[in-house]
């Protein structure tokens, strides 16, 4: 008896570690030249997957590829997540939750915010910051009145007939990830040291990148002499942003600013109130650094941070 | 093997090597779930991949010696039943605030004291044990295994973060694993019942690599991490710091995790004694006493607060293996897998889902344990109301946490999970709706 338990034992490990060490060495993916550990939630995952897999069909296939779509919008218009092409014109060539958008102009189209979501993608694809093309506005959902919360990634495809092509996809109630408040405060900091004060105004418009839900860039000098502010656009009271403390007393400004002394960037977190909850809320503050007429300024903004499930 | 088929392998028997450690080598599969909670805390706290590192290994060092000296029986010191540690939720939120408060100095200095806390308790609750008849011992067991869920049930559905996706393929190999589990289990006979989990998880865990990708993805960042590393034991040199006012959460929880000691141990005691007509209180109060000096080792080696694990005491029901020197093997290989990052890592990589399902699985076992202690009892009206109004607030805890972030500051700090909320309550309305009683038995005397 003990002689069979003993060889039951030897077979059912030695499969295991066959079959464990046959994956290690031979699985590939598909997905391997895509860098999704910026990414901190499945769903954002999953969209930029969905979106590259579609624009790999296109590259492959060419336009013959929008039949296949238009066949399949069932596969492309699920509860998660939509996929749309465009030309760089503006001109909607396939959408999969929306057929009635396809053959117009989308252009100058713009959300309830005044954003022009088109405009804003194709901007995206140029900017080296952003390298899966991320845009954050207001959309509707088909047979839907009020506005959606979105946020889209992209992908620019040239068909074997050479058409440049926009291939992006978007998901409604988006998760705030960190990479999205990377993404414009580095841009923003690359237009300050660009631009010089001239670009204050264009990061502080609300219809700009810079300004997505609750997520506003915001800009600072080491004084704390506020150039663009975190929550207010004009200022009636004294905010002295370095003196600002958490919810457990915490300075998360100073600290960064110390932290800043050695670095071009940093992240830090820090405790807000949440009505719903019993604990506090873990928020994630980013900073950079960046040049304005040689004088060194700070550049953030602040977003949420993933919950433990329950 | 013991004769009379109460047990595989009774508490005190020392199996066969091979089926000692294949035995331990289920339970540390178990353990490995909490290798989560040190990640989830670092995560929390954006600290950087050496500092998790580092948290695993010391809190693996600490589930490991808690392990080993639970099962033991030394003097006043562990129950000498099959109880194994490991670092329990019950202190990550303190844990949390303590690291935002004074960084791991005072993590440190305040897991010490709830590690003392949890061994002052320990005379306190043998004192008191008219207080606790045995319906309510059996709630509390119920409730040990009711505090599973919540960690249960979102592995078993594959989520990492609140509110992220959940995929059919997910539920589809957390229901194949449990399914193979409960086979194995019921229909099983010998190795195969005996070992039903790690078979369970095993198949599990290859049918996740083969259908999902992204399971073999995280099978491949293991050979990132080196095989052997020491651990940096000169982070015990920090300073250890402690904060007054944390103080009464501090003793809330301290309570509430040596209740679910408490309860831990009073069904283990049960599967490994059946025999005993009443609790026997000398070896829950050394278990207990075990429990905080681990506590509070885990404290003083920088680790997260270990706890006893209800879902091991939940797989020794299962499979009747009940041997505490599966305990002390599954400690000791705990100890001994915090040296070797590479198959920590491989461990922590079973899918989410598979976890699930493990955790499900010996989570029946304490949930109906508890409820037959519960309902062996002759059952009258003063018992409904005893459990039932306990019943309702202690698990609204859970139901309505919005309702209780609104709460006025009191009933926030005492109403925190159901199984301390439920305890305190029924052990308050026993008293209460018996008084009666008590006072007739007074006049009886005098």
């Amino acid at each position: 008896m003990s002689k069979l338990i003993r060889s039951y034992q030897i077979i059912a490990f030695s499969t295991f570690f066959l079959l464990l060490s046959v994956f290690i060495s031979g699985c590939e993916s598909r997905h391997e030249d895509l860098d999704l550990s910026v990414y901190q939630y499945r769903d954002t995952k999953d969209l930029v997957k969905f979106v590259y897999d579609a624009s790999l069909i296109i590259k492959k296939d060419g336009l013959k590829s929008m039949e296949y779509f238009r066949n399949n919008r069932k596969l492309y218009d699920t509860p998660d997540h939509y996929l749309y092409i465009y030309d760089m014109n503006g001109v909607s060539i396939y959408h999969a939750g929306m057929p009635h958008l396809e053959g117009k102009n989308l252009w100058n189209l713009t959300d309830k915010n005044g954003k022009k979501p088109h405009q804003m993608a194709i901007a995206a694809l140029a900017d080296k910051n952003n390298p899966h093309a991320w845009v954050h506005y207001s959309w509707w959902e088909p047979g839907k009145f009020y506005p959606v919360p979105k946020s889209s990634c992209h992908f620019k495809v040239t068909t074997p007939e050479g058409k440049v092509l926009l291939v992006g996809g978007g998901m409604n109630y988006p998760h705030e990830e960190k990479e999205f408040i990377r993404i414009i405060v580095d841009d923003a900091a690359q237009l300050i040291k660009e631009k010089g004060n001239a670009a204050l105004s264009e990061i502080a418009n609300p219809t700009s990148q810079y300004i997505f839900r609750d997520v506003k860039v915001f800009a600072f000098t080491p004084t704390g002499e506020l150039l663009i502010s975190p929550v207010m656009n004009d200022s009636l009271t004294e905010f002295k942003l370095i003196d600002c403390v958490d919810e457990m007393g915490h300075k998360p400004f100073e600290k960064a600013l110390r932290e800043l002394k050695n670095e071009d960037s940093v992240w830090e977190i820090f405790l807000a109130k949440n009505r719903y909850q019993r604990m506090l809320v873990k928020k994630s503050l980013y900073l950079r650094k960046t040049y304005i007429a040689g004088q060194e300024i700070y550049v953030g903004a602040i977003t949420d941070l993933p919950q433990p499930p329950g | 093997m013991a004769d009379d088929k109460k047990y595989e392998y009774s508490v005190n028997e020392v199996p066969p090597i091979g089926h000692l450690m294949l035995s331990a080598f289920q339970h540390v599969l178990l353990m490995v779930v909490s290798i989560g909670l040190p990640i989830i805390f670092t995560a929390q706290l954006n600290e950087t991949p050496e500092f998790t590192a580092s948290l695993i290994t010391f809190s693996m060092l600490a589930s490991g010696i808690g392990s080993i000296i639970q099962a033991l029986r030394l003097p006043y010191l562990g129950s000498g039943y099959l109880c194994p540690n490991l670092c329990g939720p019950s202190y990550l939120s303190l844990s949390l605030s303590a690291a935002w408060i004074g960084g791991l100095p005072l993590m440190r200095g305040l897991t010490i004291v709830a590690g003392l806390i949890e061994m002052f308790l320990a005379p306190v609750i043998q004192k008191l044990k008219n207080i606790f008849p045995i319906y309510i011992v059996g709630l509390v067991v119920t409730l040990v295994g009711i505090s599973l869920i919540q960690i249960a049930v979102t592995s078993f559905f594959g989520l990492t973060f609140q509110g992220d996706a959940i995929k059919n393929i997910d539920i589809f190999i957390g229901a194949v694993s449990l399914l193979i589990m409960v086979f194995c289990n019921v229909w099983g006979k010998g190795f195969v019942k005996t070992y039903c989990l790690i078979i369970g998880m095993f198949l599990g865990w290859i049918l996740a690599l083969i259908i999902i990708p992204e399971y073999w993805q995280n099978i491949l960042s293991v050979k990132n991490s080196p095989l052997f590393a020491m651990p940096q034991f000169n982070t015990l040199l920090n300073p250890i710091t402690f904060h007054f006012n944390l103080i009464i959460p501090l003793i809330v929880i301290a309570i509430g995790s040596t209740l679910k000691t408490f309860g831990n141990l009073l069904a283990i005691q049960k599967m490994s004694e059946p025999e005993l007509d009443e609790v026997n209180f000398a070896p829950i109060r050394n278990g207990i006493v075990a429990d905080g000096l681990a506590t509070a080792l885990s404290g003083l080696l920088g680790a997260m607060a270990v706890d006893t694990s209800s879902s091991n005491i939940g797989l020794a029901g299962a499979t009747k293996v009940l041997s505490r020197w599966i305990s002390v093997v599954a400690g000791a290989i705990f100890i001994v897998l915090a040296f070797f990052p590479m198959l920590t890592n491989a461990l922590s990589n079973i899918p989410r889902p598979v976890l699930g399902a493990s955790t499900v699985f010996s989570g029946c076992f304490m949930i109906c344990a508890g409820l037959v202690q519960m309902l062996d009892e002759k059952w009258d009206q003063r018992k409904t109301f005893v459990v039932g109004i306990a019943l309702f607030f202690g698990l609204s805890t859970a139901f309505l946490p919005s309702l209780y972030a609104r709460a006025p500051k009191l009933i926030q700090t005492f109403f925190t999970d159901p199984l301390p909320t439920t305890t305190i309550l029924a052990v308050i309305l026993h008293q209460f709706i018996n008084l009666d009683i008590v006072y007739r038995k007074i006049r009886k005397r005098y």
